[in-house]
């Protein structure tokens, strides 16, 4: 468990976030603390869609459950935060 | 007693380059702090600066100029202009001078560091007029809002923004730090005079001038037009030195100078006037957009001053037009967005006129930052103020040190231009921050930009408070919305209009 800054790039927000988050955390608790700083404040939710996240520039998504220190992410990566069905 | 015409003295007596004696011109010169780029002192020689003065005449004009902007100062001393301007104007006053002010004593060690290590003697005797000239803008532009502390202490932020750690004044200083004060004669010549001044402040100057006039504060507009024409003619020490370094086979030098010069500049210009012309300008007194009046003046007119010497324009030319789009848009979003840390208050400039006038200026202004807004102004009418608050930081670009943004909602085009660097990660705005980083990035590694100093713990407690406390933002100072919310209730009149 420790402290790790990524960046967060949420899609349909203006600008990049600091986002402090734990390496123990998913992928899926990532996104949500991402939401919390964009979703409902700039971005409007999306409540039948599911928050991905991806590094920036990849077409594929990191698995929803993987966890931060499985995912080779480095401090203060840019991450992009995606709205997906699934 | 008979004068001679100035013609007839003026350059024999400003031919004051010497062959020394007691140390080798290298010494007395050193290439460090002339710029000359290897361009002998003889070549330097031929530099014929386009506006000729005399101490005399100087001195005569200059005080003419002071009198008048004091003398209409004092006239409209009882005015209440303070009192009766829209808030959206009085921040464009707060923005200005906390900006400017003190950034003209760097202008002004800029211009005496031409006096001195300048390789042309017309170069030298032109700057020590505007080293003077800086010197009289940072003091009036100082004086003037002084009497503005006692009712509204922002206004202290014209003497205080540049002692702080304020991330607007961060951005101010590593910009100003680079273009003028940490530069040699020759590049501070290219750089604040023709790039900087001719580029942007004159045109800026100009403008708000007008503004200034139209809104009724003839007090600021007297002001900022006897700054004008000092900045007209002393902004003229680049071009022939530009001539200078060309014809002597520099163009590649002299061309980088330039493209590092405007890229910076605009960045700065981008934040300062794109939300005052677009946002905090009340709606009845804008004449044009910030886009328009980029593209008929900075794009019009200096482009056709870059043909004329001789040079290229920058390879990103076209990206930084396109960015007239939408920049500073983002900038003004982010201002709003994360007012606690401004010394003004940003006009959010989004009632429902505002943003048909937005629309027509920008389409698809609604489709992109007006979602956006959409989802501020919901909250702020359903009674979620908290929802409009930030809890982090922005991410700020290792160059300009302003927030990394772009366009969001439809045509989202959000990105981080990052640069690893002997193992340390920058991050950019654009490509053309990262381009001037890496034009010369000894110059640039070692500053930490607000983001780096909190992850490094130095901003103590590490949250948005100690962030504002770091930033000396003192209770009474921090912004808020210029016009206290009201504008939120316009827009719920159309909803409500159209239900009915």
């Amino acid at each position: 468990m420790a402290l790790f800054p990524v960046i967060s790039n949420f899609q349909y927000d203006f600008v990049l976030q600091l986002l402090p988050v734990d390496t123990d955390n998913t992928m899926d608790e990532v996104a949500a603390a991402a939401a919390h700083h964009s979703v409902g404040r700039r971005v409007a939710p999306r409540p039948d869609k599911v928050v991905r996240v991806r590094r920036q520039g990849d077409e594929q998504f990191f698995p929803r459950d993987a966890r931060l220190h499985e995912t080779g992410i480095k401090p203060m990566e840019t991450l992009e935060f995606i709205f997906c069905d699934r | 007693m008979a004068l001679l015409d100035r013609a007839e003295w003026y350059d024999i007596a400003r031919a004051t380059n010497w062959t020394p004696k007691f140390v080798s011109e290298a010494e007395l010169f050193p290439d460090i702090m002339t710029g000359a780029q290897g361009v002998p002192m003889a070549k330097w020689e031929v530099y014929d600066e386009p506006y000729k003065t005399s101490y005399p005449e100087y001195v005569r004009i200059q005080r003419e100029k002071d009198a008048g902007a004091y003398s209409v100062k004092a006239a409209l001393e009882r005015s209440r202009i303070f009192e009766d301007s829209d808030p959206g104007w009085l921040s464009i006053l707060k923005v200005h001078y906390g900006a400017i002010a003190l950034g003209e004593y760097a202008a002004m060690s800029g211009e005496a560091r031409m006096v001195r290590f300048g390789q042309a003697p017309g170069m030298r005797n032109m700057a020590t007029f505007g080293m003077m000239d800086e010197n009289r803008h940072a003091q009036i532009q100082l004086f003037f809002p002084h009497e503005y502390c006692p009712k509204d202490r922002q206004f202290d932020w014209a003497h205080k923004a540049y002692h702080t750690n304020e991330w607007a004044a961060i951005a101010a200083r590593h910009a100003f730090d680079d273009l003028f004060l940490a530069r040699s004669a020759t590049d501070i010549a290219v750089m604040l005079t023709f790039a900087f001044e001719t580029g942007f402040t004159n045109m800026q100057f100009l403008g708000l001038a007008a503004d200034a006039a139209e809104t009724g504060d003839f007090t600021f507009a007297s002001l900022i037009s006897s700054i004008q024409t000092d900045e007209s003619r002393h902004a003229q020490i680049g071009g022939p030195a530009l001539q200078v370094l060309i014809a002597n086979g520099r163009k590649a030098e002299a061309q980088k100078l330039v493209d590092i010069a405007i890229a910076r500049a605009w960045r700065i210009f981008c934040i300062l006037t794109g939300p005052s012309m677009d946002y905090n300008t009340p709606l009845e007194h804008r004449k044009q957009s910030f886009k328009e009046f980029m593209l008929e003046w900075i794009v019009g007119q200096f482009e056709r001053s870059l043909i004329d010497l001789g040079l290229d324009l920058p390879w990103y030319w076209e990206k930084m037009v396109a960015e007239f789009d939408y920049q500073h848009h983002a900038y003004q979003m982010g201002l709003w967005f994360w007012r606690p840390t401004l010394w003004w208050n940003p006009a959010a400039g989004v009632t429902p006129e505002c943003r048909e006038w937005l629309e027509e200026k920008y389409p698809g202004w609604n489709a992109s930052f007006g979602k956006c807004w959409d989802v501020i102004t919901d909250n702020l009418l359903n009674g979620r103020p908290e929802l409009t608050a930030p809890e982090t930081l922005p991410i700020v670009c290792n160059m300009s040190q302003i927030p990394i943004c772009a366009v969001p909602g439809d045509g989202w085009n959000v990105k981080d231009y990052p640069l690893e660097y002997e193992g340390r990660l920058y991050h950019f705005n654009s490509e053309i921050d990262r381009w001037v980083f890496e034009q010369d990035p000894i110059r640039y590694r070692d500053h930490m930009s607000l983001v780096d100093r909190f992850l490094a713990g130095k901003i103590s407690p590490p949250d948005l408070m100690g962030a504002l406390m770091y930033m000396n933002l003192q209770p009474g100072e921090m912004g808020d919305d210029a016009h206290g919310y009201s504008w939120v209730e316009a827009c719920r009149q159309p909803t409500k209009a159209a239900a009915e």
